[in-house]
């Protein structure tokens, strides 16, 4: 099965909306990106791995709640950007 | 089973009582399998040189063999991230001096999330250790249709694989018997850390992967209760209206419902001291056990009660969940003033006592926003101030119903609150704009399934609270006092006195002294005197000045309520003021020393101590002018 949807950061991915993990990005370096990114990883968003966007916190639609496995982890929205994903085509 | 076999012909046998160790991912339930094996046998400690709890407990096979096991950190990878994590690290791999290295590692994962949690288990598996693979909350799983084959699991991690239920009478056995079966043990070596990072996050993964796919029934795991809960507790509307009901609610709870138990052990320490006053002979030695020690004691236990109930609230809110969802919705006003969503249970632990707060702060990767979590936590209020507040509060705010449901009093101690947390916010937002940091700072907070609380591990969690307290008005608390009737008995009156005793006594000096600094803000000799004492725990200050107030009540109905005492001689702008002070003043020692501690460093408590000082003499003394033009001395 081919996915149609273009490759997104997880911070912009819709509440509700289903999606796989395609890529981690290094964070900025001078942040201690390297360790945010093995981190993530380490929480589950890997390469492969299906999540769901299920919570955006008020105001600002931050922080997001995101399903990854059978955990929820909370995340700020710069987190969420390291994250390449594949949104996931909704059934109709 | 393949470590402690390969082991074995070379590895003596081990001699001495094996050390086993718990560890597994935050939320897996490790510390309720902690509690059901070892009960009430257990030793809360620090590890030596930093201030991150160590729970060591005991227990007994059902062959009669002892065990000792270490509860350890939870923990996400052995790639520490937090100084939480570096200790489980540096135990299980014999790096910490002074731990030795565990004999068994029994590693405890949540049955409901092997995905996330069986990373860490090949992990550790590259220590070689010998191993038990725990998992836990089976029973949950099993209700969510979670299907585990343990048989399997067992031939592929090749360990021993135990199906425990932490939460249920019975629910270690399992557990039990595996070590049991492991017998002989052998003394091991763990292999060196670089092992774990031989093999990168993504192929650990690959492998968890794999490893699910033969043993675990894919269960579609989606509108679960825990989401439709969330779909309430963290609405954008709903959510924070939810958690400031709640948290109103605690506060109302903690002043109502503590009322009766308060009345008993009032009553209690009346009576002994009505006992002993009938069976002594009035003297010196009288004086010291009525008034000094039932009297300056009984005055600080009575708030026993008040202390339980909200450690009660605060502990079944972090047991069934609801903790992290509350640092979700105010991640972003706190981020507001630069601080993270996780400061949000350090700061609420403060409110039971600022030492555990400050302690919590260790889950903060980040050390700026670290420390900024350290340096407001004391404007939390602590259950120590309660006592002041409480007896402030019953003098000098009459007992009346506003809005026909809500007790004026209660509401004036939630200003009290709400004035703490409002000043902290402020001091947060002032020291991002000096210090001067723009990096952003990483959540990664993770949001647990809900659960019922569950009983023993709210007991056992009262049970160290009710510990801590007593063996404070036990030790510190009861030798200030013994010193507090020794500096207001010595010296005694001049002959054709005209004061009360205690005005010439060392104290009385002390005090008299202090007014000239605390007049303006409208403290009384006898409030100065209190606050002194008061500097080693906040709560001395309520007995203290129930030794002022009955040592100059020349002897007569000691044991008698201090509230209509002041009542009848402060004016409400002196009681508004000291209101205001507690809100804000450095008063307790033993804070500042934990904050030396944990920042390793002279200059943050004196930093505090500094800011806190200039913040409770400006609040007291435009509290103090203000109240004094409105209603008059």
């Amino acid at each position: 099965m081919t996915h149609a949807a273009p490759l997104i950061t997880l911070d912009t991915l819709t509440v509700g909306d289903s999606a796989t993990v395609v890529h981690i990005a290094p964070g900025d370096a001078a942040h201690d990106g390297a360790t945010l990114a093995r981190r993530l990883m380490e929480l589950g968003f890997v390469p492969g791995e299906k999540i769901r966007m299920l919570k955006r916190g008020m105001p600002g639609g931050e922080p997001l709640a995101i399903k990854v496995g059978n955990s929820t982890f909370a995340l700020r929205r710069f987190e969420a950007a390291l994250v390449s994903v594949q949104p996931s085509i909704q059934p109709e | 089973m393949g470590a402690a076999d390969i082991a074995a012909p070379l590895a003596p046998v081990l001699s001495k009582t094996p050390m086993v160790a718990l560890l597994g991912n935050p939320n897996c339930g490790k510390t309720a399998l902690f509690n059901r094996l070892t009960g009430a046998r257990q030793k809360v400690a620090n590890y030596a040189g930093v201030t991150i709890e160590r729970k060591e407990g005991s227990f007994t096979s059902p062959e009669g063999r002892a065990f000792r096991v270490l509860d350890l950190p939870g923990a996400y990878s052995l790639s520490a991230h937090t100084p939480d994590e570096a200790i489980t690290r540096d135990v299980v791999a014999g790096l910490r001096a002074g731990e030795q290295s565990p004999d068994v590692v029994v590693c405890v994962v949540n049955a409901t999330n092997l995905r996330l949690n069986l990373r860490l288990v090949l992990e550790i598996k590259r220590l070689g250790l010998p191993m038990i693979l725990a998992l836990n909350m089976v029973d949950v799983a099993k209700k969510r249709g979670i299907e585990i084959d343990a048989a399997r699991l067992a031939q592929e991690l090749e360990m021993p694989v135990v199906e425990t239920v932490a939460v249920q009478a019975g629910g270690e056995k399992s557990l039990l018997r595996a070590l049991d079966a492991m017998w002989p043990l052998h003394e091991v070596k763990p292999a060196s850390l670089s092992a774990i990072d031989a093999v990168g996050v993504e192929d650990t993964q690959r492998e968890v992967r794999r490893i699910l796919a033969l043993v675990s029934s894919d269960a579609r795991d989606t509108g679960n209760l825990t989401e439709r809960i969330d779909n309430v507790v963290l609405h954008p509307v709903l959510g924070p209206v939810i958690l400031a009901v709640l948290m109103f609610l605690v506060f109302q709870a903690v002043f109502s419902w503590a009322n009766v138990p308060m009345d008993m052990i009032k009553a209690g320490v009346d009576s002994v001291g009505g006992l002993l006053k009938g069976a002594m002979a009035d003297g010196l030695l009288r004086s010291l056990l009525v008034e000094g020690i039932l009297g300056g004691a009984g005055s600080v236990l009575v708030f026993l009660p008040q202390i339980l109930i909200l450690f009660f609230f605060i502990l079944i809110l972090e047991d069934c969940g609801y903790l992290p969802r509350a640092a979700f919705l105010l991640d972003r006003l706190m981020g507001g003033v630069g601080l993270s969503g996780r400061a949000f249970i350090p700061l609420l632990s403060s409110f039971a006592c600022a030492i555990p707060g400050i302690m919590a702060a260790r889950t903060i990767q980040n050390p700026r926003d670290r420390l900024v979590t350290i340096m407001i936590a004391p404007l939390m209020t602590c259950s120590a101030r309660l006592p002041v507040y409480a007896l402030i509060i019953a003098a000098f705010i009459p007992e009346r119903e506003v809005g026909g449901f809500m007790s004026l009093q209660g509401l004036v101690l939630f200003a009290l609150y709400f004035a703490g947390i409002a000043s902290a916010m402020a001091v947060a937002y002032f020291m991002k704009r000096t210090m001067g940091s723009n990096h952003k700072q990483p959540l990664m907070l993770e949001l647990p399934a809900y659960h019922w609380p569950h009983m023993q591990n709210l007991a056992l969690g009262l049970w160290e609270r009710c510990k801590i307290f007593l063996s404070r008005v036990g030790t510190i608390i009861l030798t200030l006092m013994v010193l507090l009737w020794f500096l207001s008995s010595f010296p005694g009156a001049p002959e054709g006195a005209t004061h009360p005793a205690i005005y010439y006594s060392m104290a009385g000096m002390l005090g008299r002294g202090l007014e000239y600094v605390f007049a303006p803000i409208g403290f009384n000799w006898q409030i100065c005197i209190a606050l002194v004492p008061g500097l080693a725990a906040r709560e001395v200050a309520v007995g203290a000045l129930g030794t002022v107030y009955a040592l100059s009540q020349s002897g007569e109905e000691l044991a008698q309520s201090l509230t209509p005492i002041i009542a009848s001689s402060w004016t409400l702008p002196t009681a508004l003021s000291l209101l205001a002070w507690y809100v804000f003043a450095p008063q307790c020692m033993s804070t500042l020393s934990v904050v030396r501690r944990e920042t390793n460093s002279i200059r943050y408590p004196l930093m505090m101590a500094g800011y806190m000082f200039a913040l409770a003499y400006t609040a007291s003394f435009l509290t103090y002018r203000i109240s004094l033009f409105f209603i008059g001395g």
